[in-house]
């Protein structure tokens, strides 16, 4: 494609940047609410127990408490936290408030108060008695016949999925195509390893927040930092008994959601105080709540079997993965799904395969969305795979999977299979520059020269390591989304959107592509997103979809009002729309050469002759879900004395299609390498004996500071997807999938220890040296 | 409530600490994270505070003689920035917190805080450093290994203020700090390790050695050095294991959120050794 564009592609200024960096435009808890009460939960100390009794008296009788919810006062509806499209894909197995508590963190209760000092003391003076009961912890034991059982028969999925409460099954996939046996048989060599994803916490740095009031017209208003308003409407009007259309929600500035905030978590909480007490309510978590109470990343035990050749090709691949679900099913079938279903087409010549899923609960944190949502998980298992086959046969990495990587033209029977929670959609990779990415990475980290080199300097030898994925681009035949635009008489357009920017960009993303449709100037754009009264629906951030699925409706919207305004001047200059062409911001007849602006159109169509609202809507209702690829390579210095590792340097090249704003694509790129990076060192949730997170703080909990970070290097291959609005595919999550991987492989490229489970902290990586030292 | 008193002299700092039960506040980089109580919420303490960085008396910095003296308001960034501080406590310094945090903290905070892992804490120790303590009617000096008793314990009196460090001067040719972090910046210690030297034609004329972090106390141990003074470096390798099982007797780490005791243990006795046979042979003559 050589098409020269006006605003695609080019590294335009976030829209709501300036109005962020004066801090003009407003986080939830900036908006001062008059008369607020403050809320503060309560939560269990212990993994499993039933409540016997709550006795609210000594914190109501201090002054300035207004009420304490719990079970007793509060509406009994199963659901699911999981903001998903409906009915959702995750069990119905919690309540608002429930009589059991399920991990150490559940919630209890919930004191409302005058202020937030109030309601802290008031919420240390509620006083619950508990009866323990034997907890779960390890998912492995959760559906042996004397596991403690975490949920009664009375939970279901509203899907129909497979789900077991009786075992504590959350989720379950089981499918495959060819002959394992016949795949063995054929194989040279067997490859049998286990490899561990642990829990990790989105560390947005806005915690969750909401706040709620009736307007002037006794509308329950809810400002939420939410990735999903929508659904918050829906899930709300749901469990708070209370009518849809008098519900409104809206989402100002977010500061980060990575997943954590595709929950439904605090605003039916807040929703219920200002219902009950006809005030504002304001709900803010700490940051030790949200480790503790909010949701989490999925732990997934992955273990892959696979058959090899001694040419490389493989002949059967099983990956069994057991998914801890933590103590509710929130996301657990989706993201146990996505641990095959974007990860196993990428070898699609692979004749045999098999994929068996299992989301289990147990008696600790709920997981959730995050940020590469199972692929994640996947990929740390499947790209040490791969460079464990290539070191048994003497193979090259990057040019192993060079040959067995899905090519443009090519498809992949999982695609069909296996879709998010349901079967899949068949679909054929019509963009796909992965070649390019690994190139651009080995030539970057300087692979050939510093492979298998252990390069030393006293005591601190160097390694490197590489890892490839793919991801999707919303969720096909399942996600939805809608624009809603009109013209104004200076030549600007309204472009409303449901669609949820939530730091990412995609405010201005969409207005870069209406612009482009419309040839107009960035600023001729006035932007309206996530307002349920105000925007057409959208699904909300999540899946990769915005930018592929919600761009798709603002192309279409766009094109729309091209075709009014087109009309409208080939009425104004007595000719047929056919024979005009666009110019900036206007429209030209090149045969009269007479030319009118958008003005004057509008102006036109609102005053003068056959007048209208130049406006249209259109929405996008996906069928596929083109996979954006990524290549990351790192080099790594591990010091030998102490187990400390070093990521000196770490490449990422990806193909996202036509990037719309390579500024932002790089953006989210980078902020998922180093939310990947993060991960893969320091990230982890430490357990006391009975399952209480003893970490949950940003003393405790390590996330990476401009000190820790490598050289970072970021390429955006050009690329092009067909079905894409100008060619552009997803960007936002793919990043995080091949740190973990790219950094275990080059820990063993240094030093020759296998670590199949992170964090890799000095701690296991001085361990491991250690024990392998022992056994030389 | 936040109640709080700011002296305007020393003297006035000392009345109100003899008169009054306050807690005496520099920077408040640990007394505020103490005292934290929820999101949204403000510290809460139960005494009267006695803010003492704005007192002049307390913000000198100069050399008697080869000895630092540091007052007691003077901040870590203070410390940093002044071409008096021995480039070996610079760097030990530049390790702690992030830049925000260093421009309120004190080094008197570091001490009386009293923490296992403050980093300050094995270079005072390796310096003989001393703490000098005030009050209405009395001034003493104490060895800052005597003043800290326990973890979060000292003998700082009721009436007492801290008001000035001395640092005796010494030099050296050999000089290691390794601190072993969850990360590079803003990380508190899971362990750390100071090595001093200095040597002439191959033979050890000094020698200290202190860690952080391994034990309830920092560890130091003049009977385990005084085996190494005198002594020619290449000689080092012959005693070494003895060493080692000396300080292991020494180093009672613990298991906690930052990292496990026996990691702990190894790591820090793998740091003596890379410090007694590395860094030390190179200086054989
Ligand atoms: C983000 C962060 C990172 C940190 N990183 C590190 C680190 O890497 N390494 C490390 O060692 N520490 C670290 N700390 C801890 C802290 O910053 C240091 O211990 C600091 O030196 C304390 O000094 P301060 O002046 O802030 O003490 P304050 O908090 O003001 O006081 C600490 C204690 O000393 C007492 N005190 C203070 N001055 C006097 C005086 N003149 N006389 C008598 N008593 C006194 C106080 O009453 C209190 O008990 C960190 C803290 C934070 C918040």
């Amino acid at each position: 494609m050589s098409k020269t564009y006006t605003s695609i592609g080019k590294a335009e200024k976030k829209i709501d940047a300036l109005a962020l960096a004066t801090g003009s435009r407003r986080f939830v808890d900036d908006f001062e609410l008059k008369d607020c009460l403050h809320c503060k939960l309560i939560y269990s100390p212990h993994a499993f127990a039933d409540i016997i009794k709550i006795d609210e008296s000594p914190a109501l009788a201090m002054d300035g408490v207004v009420d304490v919810l719990s079970y007793k006062n509060t509406p009994q509806i199963l659901h699911t936290s999981a903001g998903q499209g409906f009915p959702e894909p995750s069990p119905y197995d919690q309540y608002l408030f429930d009589k059991v508590v399920r991990f150490a963190g559940d919630r209890v209760a919930m004191v409302v108060a005058e202020s937030p000092a109030i309601a802290e003391t008031a919420a240390k003076k509620v006083k619950i008695a508990y009866k323990l009961r034997k907890a779960l912890f390890d998912p492995e034991r959760a559906m042996d016949a004397d596991a403690p059982k975490l949920h009664g028969k009375e939970c279901y999925t509203p899907i129909g999925a497979a789900y077991d409460p009786q075992r504590n099954l959350a989720a379950e996939v089981d499918l495959g195509f060819g002959d394992l046996k016949e795949g063995e048989e054929a194989a040279d060599i067997v490859i049998d390893e286990t490899y561990k994803a642990h829990y990790g916490s989105h560390c947005a740095i806005e915690p969750h927040s909401v706040k709620t009031y009736f307007d002037d017209e006794g509308r329950l208003v809810i400002l939420a930092s939410t990735q999903v308003p929508f659904h918050v409407r829906r899930i709300v009007a749901r469990v708070c008994e209370f009518p849809l259309a008098k519900i409104r929600v809206i989402k100002p500035r977010i500061g980060g959601g990575f997943g954590g905030k595709q929950e439904v978590l605090l605003e039916p909480l807040a929703a219920l105080v200002s219902i009950r007490h006809k005030r504002p309510a304001r709900l803010v978590l700490s940051r030790e709540e949200v480790f503790r109470n909010s949701r989490t990343r999925h732990p997934v035990r992955v273990r892959l079997r696979s058959g090899v050749k001694k040419d490389g090709t493989i002949t059967f691949l099983e990956m069994d993965s057991l998914l801890n679900s933590g103590a509710y099913g929130s996301h657990a079938l989706t993201v146990l799904s996505n641990c095959g279903s974007k990860v196993l087409p990428l070898l699609n010549k692979i004749e045999n395969m098999h994929f068996l899923g299992r989301s289990v609960y147990t008696n600790l944190p709920v997981g959730g969305a995050y940020r590469g949502y199972g692929a994640t998980q996947g990929y740390f298992a499947l790209n040490q795979h791969l460079d464990i086959l290539c070191r048994r046969l003497d193979i090259d990495l990057p040019e192993y999977i060079k040959k067995h990587h899905i090519r443009e033209g090519e498809t992949s029977k999982i695609f069909e299979a296996l879709g998010e929670g349901k079967t899949g959609v068949q679909q054929f990779v019509n963009s796909c520059k992965l070649d390019e990415c690994i190139d651009i990475c080995t030539r970057e980290i300087g692979w050939y020269g510093k492979r298998d080199k252990k390069i030393r300097s006293g005591d601190k030898v160097r390694g490197v390591g590489l890892a490839v994925a793919m991801q999707g681009s919303g969720i096909p035949l399942v996600d939805m989304a809608a624009a809603s635009m009109k013209m104004n008489e200076d030549g600007s357009f309204n472009l409303d959107i449901g669609a949820t920017d939530i730091g990412t960009g995609s405010d201005t993303v969409l207005a870069q592509i209406a612009a482009e449709v419309l040839n107009v100037d960035l600023d001729a754009m006035i932007v309206l997103s996530s307002d349920t009264d105000r925007t057409p629906f959208d699904v909300g951030a999540y899946a990769s979809s915005t930018t592929y699925i919600s761009g798709r409706a603002v192309r279409k919207c766009a094109e729309k009002i091209l075709e009014q305004i087109i009309g409208v001047a080939a009425e104004m200059l007595e000719t047929s729309s056919d024979k005009l062409k666009l110019s900036h911001a206007g429209v030209k007849d090149p045969a009269s050469g007479k030319r009118i602006g958008y003005p004057e159109i509008c102006q036109y169509a609102m005053y003068s002759a056959n007048q209208f609202q130049i406006q249209a809507v259109a929405s996008e209702f996906v069928e596929e879900s083109p996979p954006p690829f990524i290549a990351q390579a790192v080099e790594v210095e591990v010091d030998t004395v102490t187990g400390a590792v070093q990521v000196l340097k770490l490449v990422s090249a990806v193909d996202c299609g036509q990037a719309i704003n390579p500024k932002l694509a790089e953006g989210q790129i980078e902020g998922a390498a180093v939310n990947g990076i993060s991960y893969a060192m320091t990230e982890e949730y430490i357990f006391s004996g009975n399952g209480r997170m003893i970490n949950s703080s940003f003393k405790n909990y390590k996330i990476p500071t401009a000190a820790d970070l490598p050289e970072m290097k970021t390429v955006v291959v050009p690329s092009h997807e067909p079905s894409g609005p100008f060619g552009a595919k997803s960007v936002g999550e793919i990043g995080i999938n091949c740190p973990m991987p790219a950094i275990a492989n080059a820990i063993y490229d240094a030093v020759g220890v296998r670590l199949y489970e992170a964090p890799f902290t000095p701690e296991k990586v001085y361990r491991a040296i250690r024990k392998q030292q022992e056994v030389q | 409530m936040l109640d709080g008193y700011l002296p305007a002299k020393l003297s006035e700092a000392l009345d109100m600490m003899a008169e009054c039960d306050c807690i005496p506040f520099a920077g408040g980089t640990d007394l505020m994270v103490q005292h934290a109580r929820g999101s949204g919420v403000r510290p809460c303490f139960d005494k009267t505070l006695l803010f003492v960085s704005a007192l002049k008396e307390l913000k000198t910095f100069d050399l008697m003689g080869k000895t630092l003296r540091i007052g007691a308001a003077v901040t870590l960034s203070e410390l940093l920035e002044n071409a008096a501080t021995p480039q070996i406590f610079k760097e030990i310094l530049r390790q702690m917190a992030a830049a925000p945090t260093r421009h309120m903290a004190t080094l008197a905070g570091n001490i009386c805080n009293a923490s296992p892992a403050g980093d300050t804490l094995p270079y005072l120790y390796a310096m003989d450093a001393e703490v000098i303590l005030q009050s209405r009617n009395e001034t003493r000096v104490l060895p800052v290994a005597d003043f800290i008793t326990a973890p979060k314990r000292t003998q700082r009196k009721n009436d007492e203020l801290l008001t000035g460090i001395r640092i005796p001067a010494a030099e050296f040719n050999v000089e290691s700090y390794r601190k072993l972090g969850q990360r590079k910046g803003m990380s508190l210690t899971k362990a750390s390790f100071l090595g001093l030297a200095s040597t002439a034609n191959g033979r050890i004329e000094d020698i200290r050695i202190a860690l952080g972090s391994v034990a309830p106390h920092i560890v130091r141990s003049r009977k385990i050095e005084s085996k190494l003074t005198g002594k020619n470096i290449k000689d080092i390798p012959g005693i070494l294991q003895e060493l080692q099982k000396d300080y292991s007797a020494l180093i009672r780490p613990i298991d906690d959120a930052r990292s496990t005791a026996a990691y702990r243990k190894q790591v820090s006795l793998r740091l003596i050794r890379d410090f007694l046979i590395n860094c030390m042979l190179k200086k054989i003559p």
